[in-house]
Formats: structure tokens, sequence, C-alpha cells
């Protein structure tokens, strides 16, 4: 829609939507599919994977959250996304406490350095 | 030539570094309110109750109250700004303004909820059943309200820790890029400078 603002993504566990949904992000209605996904123990990697990319396909969506317990069974898609928008941005979770090695960008940032670089 | 390249990629160097120390920050501070809204949801839950704070409380229909205006720089960077949604109890107060100096001015109608003239009832229709419409989607749209009229002010400080995470969130998504983007000019840079020292082994030697 030209003029009107991308949206905020969330997958995460219920906790974390609640959080974030409270704050005015999410979006549902009969029309269109909602912007978030409450992950459960009994959520498949399947149906996380398949919402991840229908968010990527999505034009409307600007920023992913995501926790990053989730991040981690779907790694592979995440590292798959190359492009600036939509933005992924992992969080950490209750149980799980954010791991900066484990951090898609930050590994693509660090990965360029070598001793031999600053000869 | 080979002393600019090396003084360019020293800058980038440096603005990597800073890029990565000002993420660093953020992240922390963003971990941080997170877990503080975490807190404050629990410290909601002990008082209301297991399943009065779940996803069983989300409502059926959702409309977003905060977009993110994003825009992509030269270099492919990306930048991310919040922008929410303000309460429009003021155009409320216009509303009711207008449909006093209309019911002076112009002809009187009967409301007709019947399909015929529905151009001028819109002009001219009472000012109590503009202003109950109006109200009822202000406190609609906040999400608070899904979890009952009277909240603890727990949840209340919940929601407004999780309104600064999403104003970060955009920020820290735009040093993301910026630092993507530095990343890959340090790259081409020193590529190019591998490039002139192949060139010219003999000046190396000396």
């Amino acid at each position: 829609m030209p003029g009107r603002g991308k949206l905020i993504a969330v997958i995460g566990d219920e906790d974390t939507c609640t959080g974030f949904l409270l704050g005015g992000v999410g979006e549902l209605n009969k029309n269109r599919k909602p912007n978030f996904l409450v992950v459960e123990k009994d959520t498949s990697i399947t149906e996380i994977e398949e919402t991840f990319k229908s968010f990527l396909a999505r034009s409307d969506i600007g920023i992913i959250l995501i926790n990053q317990f989730i991040a981690e069974m779907i790694r592979h898609a995440i590292d798959a996304h190359m492009e600036s928008i939509p933005a992924v941005l992992e969080i950490p979770s209750k149980e799980h406490p954010y791991d900066a090695s484990k951090d898609s960008i930050l590994r693509r940032a660090k990965g360029m350095f070598s001793a031999e670089d600053f000869r | 030539m080979r002393v600019d390249q090396q003084l360019r990629l020293d800058e980038q160097l440096l603005l990597f570094m800073d890029q990565l120390e000002a993420l660093e920050e953020k992240r922390h501070k963003l971990n941080s309110l997170i877990e503080e809204g975490w807190f404050s949801i629990a410290k909601a839950r002990y008082s209301m109750g297991n399943k009065q704070v779940s996803a069983l409380q989300y409502a059926s229909e959702m409309e977003p109250l905060v977009y993110v205006e994003t825009s992509v720089l030269e270099g492919g960077t990306a930048e991310f700004k919040c922008e929410r949604k303000e309460n429009k109890t003021e155009e409320l107060k216009n509303n009711t303004i207008e449909d006093i100096g209309a019911k002076e001015t112009g002809l009187r109608r009967r409301i007709n909820t019947t399909q015929k003239g529905v151009k001028e009832e819109e002009q001219e229709t009472d000012a109590q059943v503009k202003t109950k419409a109006e109200p009822s989607t202000p406190e609609h749209r906040d999400p608070l309200k899904w979890f009952g009229i009277l909240v603890p002010q727990n949840l209340k400080q919940a929601q407004s820790a999780f309104k600064e995470v999403i104003t970060l969130s955009a920020e820290i998504a735009s040093l993301q890029s910026a630092i993507l983007a530095t990343r890959k000019e340090m790259q081409a840079q020193m590529e190019k400078q591998e490039k002139t020292e192949k060139t010219q082994p003999e000046i190396k030697k000396e």
C-alpha cells in the first residue's frame, strides 16, 4: 500500500508474542494472514520455516523478530536470506539468553577477518 | 595511491568497530528491556491468573498501531524508522465542534437509517451518534483492553517496555544493515589492495 509503513512480524514463544502484541505490532483480520506466530512445544519446524518464508515473501513486512532458539531451528533459512528488507532480528527468550556467536548477522560480519589481513 | 587505499581501509575499519560497539550497546539495552517486559507480564499473570494473560486473550481482529518506514540508501543499506499511530482524541473534539456548526446552518434532518440520502446524513447526522462511534475505535485498538477493563499496573509497565523495545529494534535493524554494508566495502577495498600489491611487487620488496 503506497504511503503506508511496513509491519513488524514476530515469531516467538507465547510471552514474547504477548509482549510485542501489547506494543501494538499485531495485525489480524479476516482477509489477511496474521503477522505473528506463537511457537509452542508442539509447533513443527516445518510450520515455523513456512511461516518465516511467507513473511519474507510479503512485501508489507519490514522487520521480522524471532527468538534465537527458534532461529537455531531454521538457521539454514535465515542464513539464506541476503536481502536487506525485511531485516531479521534475533532476540533472546526466557530460557535461552542472547548469544552473539549464534547471530547470523554477526557471524557474517565476524567471518571476514583473519590474522593476515592486518599485516 | 597505495597509501590512500590504506588510509581508506583504516577509516572503514574504525567505522566498522564504532558500529559494532553501538550495536553491542543497543543489543544490551534491548535484551534488558525485553527481560523487564517478561518480568512485568509474569507479575501481571501472578495477580490476574494464569489463563488471564495468555494467547487465549488475543483479539480476533487486530489492527497494527506501529509501522516501520523503510528506505534503501546508496550501497544497499536499509534504514528503518518506527512510527506509532497516535490516539485520535483531538479529531474527536473537532468532530463534535463541526457537528454543532452544521446543525445551526444546515437543514436539520431526522436520522434515517435506511439507504436514502446516505451522503446528506453523514454531513448532518446527530452529534451523539457520531461521537459514540469515535470513542470505540481508540479503545478497541489498545491491546491492553484484551486483558480486561481494569488491568494491573504491571501489564501497563510491560506494554511500555515492549513499546521501547519496538523502537530500539528498528534502530538495531538499521545498524545491522549498515554493518553488513561496511563489511562489504572493506572486503572490496582489501581485494583492491591485494591486486595493487600483486601488480607492484617491486615497491613492496623495497
